[in-house]
């Protein structure tokens, strides 16, 4: 794994070696995530590379077949319900069993739940986010569900919000209305945040803290702007026939060429990698850097395999 | 609105926000003893980490642009003068931006200072006359 070189200090999540398989598939293998205290940590990976499966082990819903999971230092399959009260968590889908509730009833049986809920703040997000407490449960749109989500997570102020898919099925608008919430929200108190994502372009000014899940195993995880410093794009002269060398091969994530002219994308420090290229016989005519998103991306095949 | 963010501009995001708060002061939009807004107000309009607008709040701090008036927010200095130390800064910054580009293309930068003049020119920017004051100035500066 590629990983950055975060001082060991307090996390808010830890997990350890943690496996998960549904039969001969395997959701989770040896995952070492790491979430620091205060941290937007934005994890990204394709559907079903596991995001959903890792949420639902930090919150008890499922057990590891190896490893193990802490947040704030408990064991998440011990003290699962002393971790559950300190997380706020928006599932990627929404269980049933309040499907005849209003979404005013809903909100009340939340309250009387945690004893840190905030009536005012919740009033605020149910009008920032327009939810219609006469309105049932069930017969809620995906997106009117997510608002509701985003209600009930936020209004206690957990010391952890884990968001699965936070913005799946909003507009626009109200997807960048929700985020400025987030944003507010974190300036209020000191929250740390993991959102499992597919769109990291619209966190991309929110994330302090990336990592890439690819078919279940954590590929890279590291300070963001460590990220767009070590992932960035090589466009190279080089001669005919020219290869990436051998010894540069693991650090090069995406190539495409035309003529004598290579693109690619690569791992390292640029100085080094640009001294490396020249002995190879590549010259270096640019080295750009990456929007977050496609650095992430560099570590997910093209075409998922 | 008194920031707003370029997704491609490569630059860290803090530095962005330093630049255009510098900017507001050179074209008047901010003047001394002027409110900022609230790291929570403007996390929120930009929708980036508010840890993010403290690190910019803290640089623009640290360099006497800004200063914490307790309880009551954030204020442009007493005794800003845009036109002397903050000019510098925000030319500063677009000229390491032009030569590292230059560089990364292979450039010299003597190359790049000829190209700039006949850009301008042939935008109509500076007439023959202004442009050997303003390149007078520049040298007399340097």
């Amino acid at each position: 794994m590629i990983h950055g070189d975060t001082a060991i200090g307090e996390y808010a999540v830890a997990t350890h070696g943690l496996s998960k398989r549904y039969g001969r598939e395997s959701a989770l293998e040896q995952v070492d995530l790491r979430v620091p205290d205060g941290a937007v940590y934005v994890l990204v990976g394709v559907n079903g590379a596991g995001k959903s499966t890792l949420f639902k082990v930090l919150m008890n819903l499922e057990r590891p077949d190896a490893g193990s999971a802490e947040v704030f230092g408990l064991d998440t399959g011990r003290d699962g319900p002393e971790v559950r009260a300190q997380v706020g968590y928006v599932p990627e889908r929404q269980d049933a069993p309040y499907r005849s509730m209003t979404c005013a009833r809903l909100i009340e049986h939340a309250a009387a739940y945690y004893p840190d809920w905030d009536h005012a703040y919740a009033d605020h997000l149910v009008r920032a986010l327009a939810v219609r407490p006469e309105r049932r449960v069930g017969g809620l749109s995906k997106g009117e569900t997510r608002r509701l989500q985003l209600v009930l997570a936020l209004a206690y102020r957990p010391s952890l919000l884990l968001l699965d898919e936070p913005t799946d099925g909003l507009d626009p608008v109200v997807r960048r209305r929700a985020l400025a919430l987030l944003a507010e929200h974190l300036a209020d108190a000191p929250t740390t945040v993991l959102i499992a994502t597919h769109h990291i372009q619209e966190l991309e000014s929110l994330a302090d803290h990336v990592g890439v899940l690819r078919s279940g195993r954590l590929v890279a995880q590291m300070p963001r702007e460590e990220l767009q410093r070590a992932v960035r794009s090589y466009q190279l002269e080089v001669p005919a026939g020219w290869e990436v060398p051998r010894e540069l091969e693991a650090t090069a994530l995406r190539r495409s060429s035309a003529g004598r002219v290579v693109q690619c994308t690569l791992v390292g420090d640029e100085r080094e990698l640009t001294r490396r290229l020249a002995a190879a016989g590549a010259r270096v005519r640019e080295v750009s850097t990456l929007a977050l998103e496609d650095a992430a991306l560099a570590f997910l095949p093209e075409d998922p395999s | 609105m008194l920031v707003t963010l370029d997704p491609r501009d490569e630059r860290p995001l803090y530095l962005q926000i330093v630049d255009q708060v510098r900017r507001a002061l050179l074209e008047g939009t901010l003047r001394a003893e002027d409110p900022l807004p609230s790291v929570r107000e403007l996390a929120g309009e930009l929708v980036v980490n508010p840890r993010t607008v403290s690190q910019a709040y803290r640089e623009l701090e640290s360099e006497g642009v800004i200063y914490v008036r307790r309880g009551q927010g954030t204020f442009v200095a007493p005794s800003i003068h845009p036109d002397r130390r903050e000019r510098r800064a925000l030319v500063r910054g677009v000229a390491e931006r032009a030569v590292l580009d230059a560089r990364r293309n292979g450039l010299d930068v003597d190359e790049l200072v000829t190209m700039i003049w006949e850009v301008a020119a042939e935008e109509g920017e500076g007439s023959p006359s202004t442009s050997a004051a303003a390149r007078g100035g520049a040298e007399g500066a340097a």
